[in-house]
Parts: structure tokens; C-alpha cells; sequence
């Protein structure tokens, strides 16, 4: 089922012009309350089938990474979030990695990056063979409320590219 | 990250996510789902809990084969700073 995009603009400019004050004090639980949800009734759904030994792998976060010496930041600031999606080598490591959300707190994962991406267990169970494969660059998106740019831009790019990857699961794993 | 997950889908491609709140995801309504008792910011435990990180992928895995119906959400039996049951 499409989403209702027409509709769900509408609701959002309202949204973001009612809870801008919200948003700016810092008081999220109004605003998400507020917020006008697009998800339709059903349930989209692709068997899996298979065996993880002989497949590829691809891992997704909301988390908000970024590799700090050669990608920026995401927006913190805006109400809309920040629409885009970094490019995590699998080769990263804790040091390289930045975290821009400003709607969790992140200092866990800035111990341990594994905890809202777990890259490392992937490469472990990939040398065990109980995988067959991650692939060579995961993701990362941060926080995010303009859906309307998410629906049309953002995520068709995103599924282009792991699309090429040939990947036969996604794994996402939001903050 | 639900939206995301439901166009994956849609396009072809099997996924499954992690949640931590059972009242969001019934919303959010993600086609497979694992619901831990962790905080946000913290899917997978304690930073450096090597084992559960890797049990939590594990569980992924066995979850892509077993689950048959869209929507199906499993919790899982971990809690913070306690020992994995066995």
C-alpha cells in the first residue's frame, strides 16, 4: 500500500509550524505525541529463504554515525532532522566514528559502537562461516521527522545501493 | 527506521530490526522484529558485552527462518547487567 503523501504533508507543515516552540525547548514527548504517523494497516512482506551461511548481510542504524575525518555531521538542529545517510566502511573503527543525534544519549555507544551497530559480531560470525558475507559498506541515518523526503528521495537512493550490493537481508537496528 | 524497513521489504528484500518499546513498534508495525528490555541507545546490552551482542544476532538469524507472518515481534530474555539465561 503507497504511503498518503498528500495528506501526510499537509499534517506535517501543521506539525512543524505547531511544535517548533516544543522542539526548540526541548520537549520531545509533546512533539512525538503530536507527531502525524503515515503507516498504513498492512504489513509489507518478503519471504526469507535460504540458509544465513550462504547469504549476504547489510546493517543499517539510526544512530547517527558518521566517519568524523571525511563525512560531515548530521543536522542536529533542525526540526526536520537530517534526511541523509552515511556510508560506514567495514573496515571502521571506534575512534573514527562520530555520533550526531541529538535525541538519544549516546555515550554508551561512544564506548562501544557495537551496541546500536554491530559491525564487529558480523565480521566474527562472517570469518565463522555463520554468515556468508557483510557487505563492504553499511549505514548509517540519524534522526529524522521530514518524511516526505525520506519517502521520495532518501530511501529509493538507499535501496538502490544495497540493492547493487546484492544483499539478501537487511538488518536495521534503531537507537 | 520503520519506514525504511517497510519500503526495504516492499522492494524485494527481507529485513528485520531490533525495538525496545512494545507500544511503538505495535505503530511503527515492522514486517520482523526483535523487542529487547534495553534502553534506547543501547539495543544490544552493555557496552562490550561481546556474547550477548553476538546471541542477539544469533537470535536474528534463527528469527528470519522461523518467523512466517508478517508483523511477528519476538522478545528476548535479556537483562541489563544480569546474566544470560542459558
Amino acid at each position: 500500500m503507497p504511503f498518503d503523501l498528500e495528506n501526510f504533508k499537509a499534517a506535517y507543515d501543521r506539525w512543524v509550524e505547531e511544535s517548533l516552540p516544543d522542539y526548540q525547548a526541548g520537549k520531545m514527548e509533546e512533539i512525538v505525541k503530536k507527531y502525524p504517523f503515515i503507516v498504513p494497516d498492512d504489513i509489507p512482506w518478503t519471504p526469507y529463504k535460504g540458509e544465513p551461511s550462504a547469504q549476504t548481510f547489510a546493517l543499517v542504524t539510526s544512530g547517527g554515525l558518521y566517519i568524523k575525518d571525511s563525512q560531515p555531521p548530521f543536522d542536529t538542529v533542525s526540526i526536520h532532522g537530517d534526511t541523509s545517510f552515511r556510508v560506514i566502511p567495514k573496515t571502521v573503527k571506534q575512534k573514527d566514528l562520530g555520533i550526531a543525534h541529538a535525541q538519544y544519549d549516546h555515550r554508551l555507544a561512544e564506548q562501544d559502537f557495537n551496541i546500536i551497530f554491530p559491525l564487529q559480531r558480523f565480521i566474527e560470525l562472517e570469518k565463522e562461516k555463520i554468515i556468508g558475507r557483510l557487505v563492504e559498506t553499511n549505514y548509517s541515518f540519524s534522526y529524522v521527522n521530514d518524511a516526505v523526503t525520506l519517502i521520495k528521495k532518501t530511501v529509493p537512493e538507499f535501496i538502490s545501493r544495497i540493492k547493487a550490493q546484492a544483499i539478501d537481508v537487511l538488518f536495521l537496528v534503531p537507537v | 527506521m520503520g519506514l525504511i524497513q517497510r519500503m526495504v521489504e516492499e522492494a524485494g528484500i527481507p529485513t528485520i530490526s531490533m525495538g525496545n518499546a512494545a507500544d511503538r513498534m505495535a505503530r511503527i508495525k515492522p514486517p520482523r522484529a526483535l523487542l529487547v528490555k534495553f534502553a534506547r541507545g543501547s539495543m544490544f546490552g552493555e557496552p562490550g558485552n561481546v556474547n550477548r551482542q553476538r546471541r542477539i544476532i544469533l537470535d536474528a538469524l534463527a528469527a528470519l527462518k522461523t518467523m512466517t507472518e508478517p508483523g511477528t515481534i519476538k522478545e528476548l530474555p535479556y537483562q541489563w547487567n544480569r546474566p544470560d539465561p542459558v
